[in-house]
């Protein structure tokens, strides 16, 4: 039903519209109603420029002002379609914007109006486009050309209707102002005055561009953000804007085109001064990172300060359980011996984070010898390790003997990640996994990368992002099972960054688990002979560690097996001159097992020769293992081939020194694993 | 200190080999300086006690091994050769005594069916037990320089000179 009335009132129209142009067309000096020809005259003599068009688009009637106005003689306009007559003859600025204005007026049966028509470069006119309906029949549509006065223009009536001239000429924050299509200046409010200390009169018609900075101009940044206005239909920038007077201010700018019947006529901006709160902003951050500093420098202090003390404590400990306690004390002891290694650790962490933070730590460029970094920590680790986890190391046969690097940081990183697995780690395996590549922009360096993979309890996916985050725990929520700082990782971090590496975590892809990797940045692959064992001592060893070793070295009971008599003395000889008081003797591997099943938990540290008659090195080493014992053993070997050291590691020794045995690097090992 | 007390002795005139006597630093070749001057370090006072008991007791224990490897060899016991040059490296290391040390890893690693360095296998027994031979030799004359010097010009010790040393030249010829 609808559909049919709609379309019959259509084709009544058609008809109508087909039938009507043929009126005016045969006598077009008729007026439509003889009864009161005095109206017809009205268009024709109107001092508005007119045109009156029929239903068919086509001119019916031009005023003699608007022949006066365009100078198209009246006999030319008669009678053409409107889409024959030149827009500057009409005035309109162009052809779609007209036929837009038409058909607005049509469909709404509404007066439109075409705002600024710019006649020989000025805006000069409003074009009216007014429908004459008779009930729903279209009878013509007037085209009337108002003239603006050049008080209108200037005061920039054309622009905007009074209340919103009256909204934005009051508000004195905000300089809204707005730019034809090619960016200059045509309208100017109050805020603007204020904010830029130009008047209108001296701005309008200047290109916008006068507003920025000389360097803005030069790149050519004005034209890109109308560009980008058009574009994206908005740009809003924050920066440096400029005044009259040559200051400057930081300006938040919202930019936003005009269209008028699809076409665009220009834009409107927005500027609004940030000066202020910028410079809150930049007090506030000043704010925060002095009350960071101080935070980190209390933190360094009170660490450091807990430290001494501690360290007394530990000593006077130590002593304390020397001197022939009952069991009941000793177990009391070893208690208060392993909190305070626990208390110790976290200091330390809080320690070295603190100067991390505060950029004061630095690395100490020395030869590494990676393999002996990691064959140290895996040891270190095993003793902690649960029943049932398997730990174990892979690095390539290719893998460099020695890289430029710090060991000390390298071995701290690897020393987190790991005991990190080992602790979250309650059955499974944990694989240490190291592969070093040139560095691709310098190809005289390595990039050392370290992967720990563990199938243990895995990281939660909400505490992927906080990690590395300072003082974050995710364990803290789930159970107070596992101990720690929350430091460990954030300190890997910048430790990692300091070697100019970084850090890095995934979920293990074979189920549960977590894989921690790191990156270092080390020098080449060094002249070292490859196939001598790292005894060579790098650095002379400070005096400082001698005396400290001396001060501890009587109250250690130390097993040196050796077979050759030579070399027995003269160890012998040496562990007394480096302070040892209490050694023992072996001259075989058998010997050796025999002696400490007899006092099992006496020695602090067994010093093996590999190559003995009777029962080797390595041999005892697994014996004395097996009765479960975990103190130290250092391999004394004449053995100098390239992976010896990682065997006797992987069976079970801690370390290894290669003969001829030097004084300092026999003090450097023997403090790496009895010292403090 | 070496220097100091080798200038002052100069009473072994007859031996034909050397008039003058030589100086650790002289023996720079054979002798590593470092590792030697640890052991003279662990003397007390300016007596050479703990370092010539130590070199002496070496001189014994080379000697010893010398006819051991010699046996061995007579033998055709590579395993055995293998830990005797071994267990003398050990000792001629950590006293410094560098060609000594080096040619006893040589005969270790000839022994253990490699070649000098250890690293490639040499399945031939002959070639091994040829090469061990000359090896052996080289040791020898290595181990009397640094012996003669040792004993000559750096502990100047005037009774032990040549007798034990002739008839084990003897004996093993």
């Amino acid at each position: 039903m609808v559909l049919n009335g709609r379309l019959s009132a259509l084709s009544l129209d058609d008809q109508r519209r087909s039938d009507e142009p043929t009126k005016p067309e045969i006598q077009p000096e008729t007026p439509p109603r003889p009864s009161s020809p005095s109206l017809s005259r009205i268009y024709r003599y109107t001092p508005i420029p007119t045109l009156v068009l029929d239903a068919s688009m086509t001119v019916v009637e031009v005023s003699n002002s608007h022949t006066a106005l365009t100078g198209k003689p009246r006999d030319s306009l008669l009678h053409a379609r409107i889409s024959d007559v030149g827009p500057e003859c009409i005035p309109a600025p162009n052809i779609p914007i007209l036929y837009g204005a038409l058909r607005a007026a049509t469909s709404t049966r509404e007066t439109q109006v075409v705002e600024h028509i710019l006649v020989d470069g000025r805006i000069a006119h409003n074009l009216r486009v007014t429908p004459i309906y008779e009930e729903s029949t279209l009878l013509y549509i007037v085209l009337e050309a108002d003239k603006l006065t050049a008080e209108v223009i200037n005061s920039q009536h054309a622009y905007l209707n009074e209340t919103y001239k009256i909204l934005v000429d009051t508000v004195r924050d905000y300089a809204i102002f707005m730019l034809d299509p090619h960016g200059h200046i045509a309208t100017w409010n109050a805020g603007a005055g204020v904010l830029k200390g130009y008047k209108a009169e001296e701005i309008i018609g200047k290109h916008f561009s006068i507003l920025y900075s000389p360097e803005d101009r030069a790149s050519g940044k004005p034209h890109r953000a109308l560009a980008v206005c058009l574009r994206e239909g908005r740009i809003e920038d924050e920066g440096w804007r400029y005044r009259r007077d040559g200051s400057r201010f930081w300006a938040n700018v919202l930019i936003t085109p005009i269209y008028q019947f699809g076409q665009h006529v220009g834009f409107v901006k927005v500027t609004r001064d940030l000066t202020e709160r910028k410079e809150a902003e930049a007090r506030m951050i000043t704010a925060f990172e002095e009350s960071s500093r101080l935070k980190t420098d209390f933190l360094a202090n009170i660490s450091h300060e807990i430290r001494t003390p501690m360290n007394g404590m530990q000593i006077a400990m130590t002593m304390l359980a020397d001197t022939g306690l009952s069991p009941e004390q000793i177990e009391h002891a070893t208690i208060i011996q392993d909190s305070m290694s626990l208390l110790l650790q976290i200091v330390n962490d809080v320690l070295d984070y603190s100067k991390l933070s505060s950029g004061s730590f630095s690395l100490h460029a020395d030869m590494l010898d990676v393999r002996e970094v990691v064959g140290a920590v895996v040891r270190n680790c095993r003793s902690s390790l649960k029943d049932g986890v398997e730990l174990t190391t892979v690095i390539g046969r290719d893998f460099p003997v020695r890289l430029r690097g710090d060991p000390l940081r390298y071995r701290q990183v690897l020393q987190n990640l790991v005991g990190n697995a080992v602790k979250f780690t309650e059955k499974g395996s944990i694989r240490v996994s190291i592969s070093c590549a040139t560095d691709e922009n310098d190809p005289d360096s390595s990039v050392v990368r370290t992967e720990v993979a563990d199938t243990g309890i895995g990281v939660p996916d909400s505490a992927i992002n906080t990690l590395f985050t300072p003082f974050t725990r995710f364990a803290n929520s789930t159970t107070r099972k596992y101990q720690g700082t929350g430091l460990g990782l954030s300190i890997c971090k910048s430790l990692a960054e300091l070697m100019e590496g970084t850090v890095g975590f995934a979920p293990n892809p074979n189920g549960h688990g977590s894989i921690f990797w790191f990156t270092a940045k080390m020098g080449g692959r060094s002249a070292a002979t490859p196939t001598k064992l790292p005894s060579a001592p790098a650095t002379p060893v400070p005096t400082e560690l001698a005396t400290e070793m001396r001060a501890i070295a009587p109250r250690k009971h130390v097993l040196l097996v050796e077979d050759n008599i030579v070399n027995h003395t003269v160890m012998l000889k040496l562990l007394h001159t480096l302070g040892f008081q209490r050694v023992d003797g072996a001259w075989n591997g058998a010997e050796a097992v025999r002696m400490i099943k007899q006092k099992p938990l006496s020695y602090d540290v067994v010093l093996m020769d590999v190559s003995m008659p009777i029962m080797d090195g390595i041999t005892a080493t697994g014996q004395i293992r097996d009765m479960g014992l975990v103190m130290p053993i250092i391999a004394i070997t004449g053995n100098a081939l390239k992976g010896d050291a990682e065997t006797y590691i992987a069976k079970g020794m801690n370390d290894c020194i290669g003969k001829p045995v030097h004084r300092d690097q026999l003090l450097n090992v023997l403090w790496r694993w009895i010292g403090t | 200190m070496a220097s100091s007390t080798t200038t002052t002795k100069t009473t072994k005139e007859e031996k034909p080999v050397q008039s003058k006597p030589r100086t650790l630093a002289d023996m720079s070749e054979s002798i590593d300086q470092a590792t030697f001057e640890q052991i003279l370090e662990m003397d007390d006072e300016d007596e050479h006690e703990f370092s010539q008991g130590i070199v002496y007791g070496f001189f014994e224990q080379a000697e010893t091994t010398f006819d051991k490897m010699e046996k061995a060899l007579e033998e055709k016991k590579l395993g055995e050769l293998s830990s005797l040059g071994h267990f003398l490296k050990g000792s001629s290391a950590t006293i410094g005594l560098t060609k000594v040390k080096d040619a006893c890893e040589k005969i270790q690693h000839y022994g253990a069916g490699k070649d000098e360095s250890g690293t490639n296998d040499e399945p031939d027994e002959e070639v091994s037990l040829e090469k061990i031979e000359k090896t052996l030799a080289t040791a020898k004359k290595d181990y009397k320089e640094v012996e003669t010097f040792f004993r000559r010009d750096y502990y100047h010790d005037d009774e032990t000179p040549s007798s034990p040393e002739e008839p084990k030249k003897d004996a093993k010829a």
